[in-house]
């Protein structure tokens, strides 16, 4: 009995002492004198940091009563985060991610109404597709800042060996590259290296060119629709690397990032990445290694891709909503939303902002050419339907790996891909 | 050929060592390697050229050693938590018989039933009525909650093991319940606390869901929480700087695993000695 009273005795000692001894952070203060804004920022890059600190200090600066504090996160388990700050009641004001998953905070009514507060010079700087990703019944729930597109990065000095002239069109078709692929590839050399380990988000964005949509209507109304246009990128990616074999095969089964050792080795002449990659090619590139961003892929429907760009939303029970809209329009103007695109080498979602970064980096690795592929994004229909995530996870990229490693047919695949939607949908 | 057994025993230990400490030496080689020789399809353990950028990288950037601090807090907080509850509750548990510990056993393993994601928010919840959200306290309250079941297993376990002759034997000669658990039962406790322990650490040290979540201002994150920030979106990984942060996210549980090593193999010693 005398040591189970000194074993509780002791216990409760010490949770008291951890509990006086650890406290730190958290809410309970009262609020006086200027408006304080809880910014959650993802940002991850030391350059895209330091541009937020930066934009964030002169906000800060010419607004002495609204004040804007950083509170940076990560993007590993952001979503979980989110959400269980927002059923806690202590989500922060202003919330940086992106599209495809505030859409689900926004239709459950998180997420604040912005529309009154974006200005009209804003709304029209921005790309129509662009502005359809953050448009939720009608409402802009966030105002978008940063986009990646899918663009061809090629080893020009492969190509010339080759014979083939640099396209440098406006646009070029896909055919187009499936010739130059298939001309590079030669010796130990293949045409392309492409990072499909994870295919669905590539096949889904670059389906606008195929006049595939995949999906109509919102919410639980949507229905999945796979058809030529859905079919058609799926079935050229696979004609190329099992017909033409000038795709190198284990890229199939590797990231984007991974595939660029390949690229840099001279294993594949070119190779499609995310825009973003060319900062890294820079960087990472052995010296000499003569690479150039080709124009920007086009289907028989066009150049379209579909967006999902890196957003600022508002927390809708904030008690400072305006305050956090007039927040993000200054973040968002021209000068702002380049330097942040610049230093995280992504689009910016403004017209005037993506001008601005062409004039000041010029054909810089590629730069003009990936800002082109800024004018092309379409609205992305997958971003408003309420079971594309577990459709994506757990149908669809394993049936597109399937089909990629060639153990089902294209009959097979669409099948696949309209039965497990049907089964998560019934 | 008896000459060649004592040899091929060590090539064999060395051969293991190596094998489980090949990852750490990959890691470590990764913290020292430029993002170009990360990303080249040339493979070696040693680098072209030492790039110890990554390591200030890591330390200025990211906050690691306020970081390092507060795991550090977190994890001996609710190791030592758990052991002082765990300890006297684990006797109960494998001493006594009938429905308490047909209770106690029963709550364990239901309790190790519930996915993380199911409780998280509830937990938010109380911890936020109670104020402890965004505190290193609270987070040492979660992770003691956490490890506490298992750990609660573990020590009956060892608990178990002891015959209980040997409390009779020191009953009988005149030692009183505080003496028997104080001079015989808890030093043969000791590998049991100090292997529970080692668990408890470790578990809290690595935690990264909870940590996650409750946590909110960046002068309270833990080291898993400040090591994600190096992955970021649309696949950025900042490899080079998250193996130079992994390395030396390392070395407190590297030290504290060295010291407790010694306690655990004194104790199994002892307890041999006194079995």
């Amino acid at each position: 009995m005398k040591t189970r009273g000194v074993s509780i005795a002791a216990c409760l000692t010490v949770t008291a002492l951890a509990v006086a001894s650890c406290s730190g952070g958290a809410g309970g203060e009262a609020e006086e004198g200027p408006v304080t804004l809880e910014f959650q920022s993802l940002s991850d890059q030391p350059a895209a940091i330091e541009a937020t600190e930066s934009i964030v200090s002169a906000w800060n600066e010419a607004n002495p009563d609204v004040q804007v504090e950083i509170v940076p996160a990560g993007w590993d388990g952001i979503y979980d985060k989110l959400i269980t700050q927002f059923n806690g009641g202590a989500a922060p004001d202003i919330i940086h991610y992106e599209a495809a998953s505030i859409v689900p905070f926004a239709q459950d009514g998180y997420l604040a109404d912005l529309s009154e507060h974006m200005s009209d010079e804003r709304r029209a700087d921005i790309p129509e597709g662009v502005l359809d990703s953050v448009t939720v019944d009608g409402q802009v729930v966030a105002y978008p800042t940063e986009l990646q597109s899918y663009v061809v990065f090629a080893n020009r000095t492969l190509l010339e060996e080759a014979g083939i002239e640099i396209p440098t069109g406006e646009t070029m078709s896909w055919d187009e590259l499936r010739e130059i692929a298939r001309a590079t590839t030669q010796g130990d050399v293949y045409g392309l290296g492409w990072g499909l380990a994870s295919p669905t988000a590539a096949f889904m964005t670059m389906a606008p060119q195929f006049g595939g949509t995949y999906f109509e209507g919102t919410g639980a109304d949507a229905s999945l629709t796979v058809g030529e246009g859905e079919m058609a990128l799926p079935e050229l990616v696979d004609a190329m690397a099992h017909e033409d074999g000038s795709i190198l095969p284990v890229t199939l089964t590797q990231s984007g990032s991974e595939t660029l050792a390949s690229f840099y080795a001279g294993q594949v002449a070119m190779t499609v990445q995310g825009s973003f990659q060319a900062a890294n090619i820079a960087n990472d590139a052995p010296e000499g290694f003569d690479w150039t961003v080709l124009p920007p892929l086009e289907g028989p429907e066009g150049a379209g891709q579909a967006a999902n760009p890196q957003t600022l939303s508002v927390n809708i029970d904030s008690e400072h909503v305006e305050e956090a809209a007039q927040f993000i329009e200054f973040f968002t103007d021209t000068e702002n939303l380049a330097a942040l695109n610049e230093a995280d080498a992504l689009i910016p979602a403004t017209t005037s902002a993506q001008e601005h970064m062409a004039s000041e980096l010029g054909e810089e690795n590629g730069w003009s050419t990936i800002l082109d592929s800024g004018q092309h994004f379409t609205s992305a229909p997958y971003l408003f339907v309420d079971t594309y995530a577990q459709w994506k996870d757990t149908v669809a990229t394993p049936a597109y790996q399937r089909f990629l490693a060639q153990e089902i047919d294209a009959a097979q695949l669409a099948e696949q891909l309209q039965s497990g939607w049907d089964e998560i949908t019934m | 050929m008896r000459a060649l057994v004592r040899p091929a025993q060590y090539l064999g230990l060395a051969a293991y060592i190596l094998f489980l400490g090949f990852p750490l030496l990959w890691l470590i080689s990764a913290s020292v390697k430029s993002s170009g020789e990360l990303n080249s399809l040339t493979v070696s353990l040693l680098p072209e050229q030492w790039h110890w950028d990554n390591y200030s990288q890591a330390l200025a950037r990211q906050g690691l050693v306020r970081s390092s601090v507060n795991s550090a807090v977190v994890a001996l907080a609710s190791t030592a938590l758990v052991i002082l509850v765990a300890l006297p509750a684990s006797y109960v548990l494998a001493r006594l018989k009938g429905v308490v510990r047909a209770a106690g056993v029963g709550w364990i393993l239901v309790s190790q039933v519930f996915p993380v994601i199911l409780i998280i928010l509830p937990l938010f919840l109380i911890l936020r009525t109670m104020g402890l959200t965004d505190s290193l306290a609270g987070l040492t309250l979660v992770h003691t909650t956490y490890t506490m079941p298992f750990a609660l297993w573990m020590l009956q376990g060892y608990v178990s093991g002891i015959p209980v002759d040997l409390e009779e034997a020191g009953a009988m000669d005149g030692a009183n319940r505080l003496a028997v658990l104080r001079r015989i039962v808890f030093p043969l406790l000791a590998p049991g606390v100090v292997a529970t322990a080692m668990f408890s650490f470790v578990s809290s040290w690595n935690e990264f869901f909870f940590a996650l979540v409750l946590l909110q201002s960046p002068e309270n994150y833990t080291l898993p929480i400040t090591l994600s920030t190096f992955i970021g979106g649309e696949g950025k990984v900042a490899l080079g700087p998250l193996a130079a942060g992994s390395v030396l996210a390392a070395v407190p549980s590297i030290v504290f695993f060295s010291i407790m090593q010694k306690r655990l193999t004194g104790g199994l010693l002892a307890g041999a000695v006194k079995g």
